[in-house]
């Protein structure tokens, strides 16, 4: 365990009543720093009426500031509208170190940048990987060098996330650390008994959209019902690719064969999963897909595109990879099918509860945050030289953006001195035997 | 700070009374401060702006208008950053009957509002959360009311100073929670 007990506040954008992969690995990390004796405090943005100060389990604190989100739940850039409330946060929870969660995410920059101003240690975690070319990814990365100009540390998900994140940002690279999600195998257990093996249900849970390989399902499919008459696909999720999947299976008239679900919600993916033999995963860029770990736990074999840091998640024997062609992809399927008698779901699930583990994944982040508590603090003008290393024009921007931060913080000092912020005392809660498993949130248990 | 009866800080001073018959009313007062910082100020402001207009309408440019709109905008400053038209809030407990909360205006204007003690279910105290800043509340949960009653509607009283009017709501109103449990 650590040396010290540290006060750590995680920012997102992202956060329950959503469900993600960003949203799971905040809630999941946050239960088990808790139970290591840490201090975790979340803040995230309103979701609907949902507002104000909220309990979850094991005394995990969620700040929804009222700020509506204006995109993709993400909140509107303002620079320094954050300042004030950010500042009451850190000063009113005694934070020692603020832990922010996605490169996509409003919040967490400006969390970030407000908290370097304070002189506050920062640690990022990036959950997603991210193109060079498109206009997009260009001012997107242009963001995220300005904020990771300064950061303490950062965390990426895996190999090829870090390889990314290095590349976009310009941090060093020995500044990033791969610490890979986990899953809450309690959650995600083989059925009793393993599905009839008269037919072979294959599996498909995702968002139905460009990025996740939507396309590519509506090429796959078609192909796959040809070759093996005794194969069922089941496909849950949603998004405006669905139309072309509804399409397709009109098309080729398979509407006894591909079950469409629709949206699925988090409780119930696992009594999907539970009902197929095969999961298949058709990314065309993923940093690390938990969607294969919960598969995998649940005692299917897994077919996926060798994108990404997907060949880093599962072991060789677990996964069948392919390359992002439909011709590729039913090559795999037909692999996995021949491979299917070997797979005991049970052996498998006792594989995955060892490999991953939300316990070890804290573990490893706990060692990052003591790393970060150790660089040393810099004054304004050492910190500006690292911004006006970001480029000709951009350098000075940032610098400038930096000083105008500075002094409205000075201001702040001036007008509501931290003295007249007054210190929560903190919740105390019996701790749970490290045994316990992490069940996942429900509203009941939210709220006390 | 002296006592449970008597709380300050920069911005309120907390009093409590307690009155005859056998001390059955129980009166807490928030009072606003007016420090010597923000008097100077005010008095500050309306020196600029008085010789402001005395030079406005002894110079030879007529202009009423800047005039008028330098009174309108030095009057909305004043009142945005320092203008506090409340002097004090008051909660006053009667066990018997309810509980009366108070408004006092500077101008000598009160307001009140008076919730019956069969219908006050619970005093709470909570955190509250705006776009820019967090800070302590006392409400009543009211029966028959869709929203929190909050018992300081203009001030925002330091959680100190709120705990013994809490503990003296819960004593009266006999909730399930003791009142001497942790004061967090």
């Amino acid at each position: 365990m650590a040396n010290q007990n540290h006060r750590i506040l995680m920012v997102s954008d992202f956060f329950y009543p959503n469900f993600g992969g960003v949203e799971n690995h905040i809630y999941y990390l946050s239960q088990c720093l808790l139970k290591f004796g840490h201090k975790v405090v979340v803040m995230t943005h309103a979701y609907g009426n949902r507002s104000g100060v909220r309990y979850m389990t094991g005394g995990l604190k969620v700040y929804y500031v009222p700020w509506r989100p204006f995109i993709m739940q993400n909140t509107l850039p303002t620079f320094y509208g954050t300042l004030p409330i950010i500042r009451t946060i850190l000063i009113r929870e005694k934070i020692s170190l603020v832990h922010g969660h996605q490169a996509f995410s409003t919040l967490c920059h400006e969390a970030l940048m407000h908290a370097r101003t304070m002189g506050y240690r920062v640690v990022f975690t990036d959950h997603s990987l991210y193109g060079f070319a498109d206009v997009g990814s260009i001012h997107m990365n242009k963001v995220l060098q300005f904020t990771l100009a300064d950061v303490s540390q950062a965390i990426c998900v895996s190999h090829t996330s870090k390889e990314n994140t290095v590349l976009r940002s310009g941090l060093p690279p020995q500044k990033v650390f791969v610490i890979p999600n986990a899953v809450d195998t309690a959650m995600f257990k083989p059925a009793p008994e393993r599905p009839g093996s008269n037919e072979i249900i294959i599996v498909v849970i995702s968002r139905l959209v460009y990025r996740k390989g939507a396309d590519l399902l509506v090429e796959v499919i078609p192909k796959v019902c040809r070759c093996f008459p005794n194969v069922r696909f089941i496909v849950g999720g949603d998004g405006p690719k669905r139309v072309r999947l509804e399409e397709m299976r009109e098309k080729h008239s398979l509407q006894d064969r591909v079950e469409m679900l629709g949206a699925v919600p988090h409780a119930q993916v696992r009594s999907v999963l539970i009902s197929g033999h095969i999961f298949l995963n058709s990314s065309l860029t993923e940093a690390f897909c938990i969607a294969i770990l919960e598969a995998a736990s649940c005692g299917l074999l897994t077919v996926s595109t060798r994108v990404g840091g997907v060949p880093e998640v599962l072991p060789d024997d677990m996964v069948v990879l392919a390359e992002p062609d439909p011709g590729d992809m039913v090559l795999a399927i037909r692999k996995a099918i021949s491979l299917l008698p070997k797979i005991d779901p049970q052996v498998m699930h006792e594989r995955m509860k060892k490999l991953y583990n939300w316990h070890d994944v804290a573990k490893r982040t706990e060692i990052v945050y003591d790393r970060a508590l150790e660089c040393p603090n810099q004054n304004l003008v050492e910190r500006l030289s690292r911004y006006l290393s970001c480029g000709a024009w951009a350098g000075k921007l940032f610098c400038l953006v930096m000083i105008i931060d500075y002094l409205l913080w000075r201001f702040l000092e001036l007008w509501k001195p931290a003295e007249d912020i007054e210190e929560v005392p903190d919740i105390v809660l019996p701790c749970q035997s490290d045994g316990e498993s992490l069940k996942d949130c429900s509203e009941d248990q939210c709220l006390r | 700070m002296v006592g449970e009866n008597w709380i300050e800080n920069r911005k309120y001073t907390y009093r409590r009374e307690l009155k005859w018959p056998v001390e059955a009313i129980d009166i807490h007062h928030v009072v606003v401060r007016r420090s010597r910082a923000s008097r100077f100020f005010i008095y500050l402001c309306l020196v600029i702006g008085l010789s402001n207009a005395v030079f406005l309408v002894l110079s030879k440019h007529e202009s009423v208008t800047i005039l008028f709109w330098s009174f309108i905008l030095s009057a909305s400053l004043l009142k945005l950053f320092l203008w506090k038209p409340v002097k004090q809030e008051s909660v006053i407990i009667m066990p018997a009957l309810g509980v009366q909360l108070e408004t006092h205006f500077l101008s000598g204007r009160t307001t009140r509002r008076f919730f019956p003690i069969g219908k006050i279910l619970r005093p709470v105290l909570l955190e509250c959360v705006t776009p820019l800043t967090c800070y302590w509340s006392l409400s009543l949960i009211v029966r028959d009311e869709g929203e929190l009653m909050l018992v300081f509607k203009e001030l925002r009283p330091p959680v100190k100073m709120l705990v013994p009017i809490w503990k003296a709501l819960c004593a009266t109103i006999d909730c399930k929670e003791s009142p001497d449990a942790d004061d967090g």
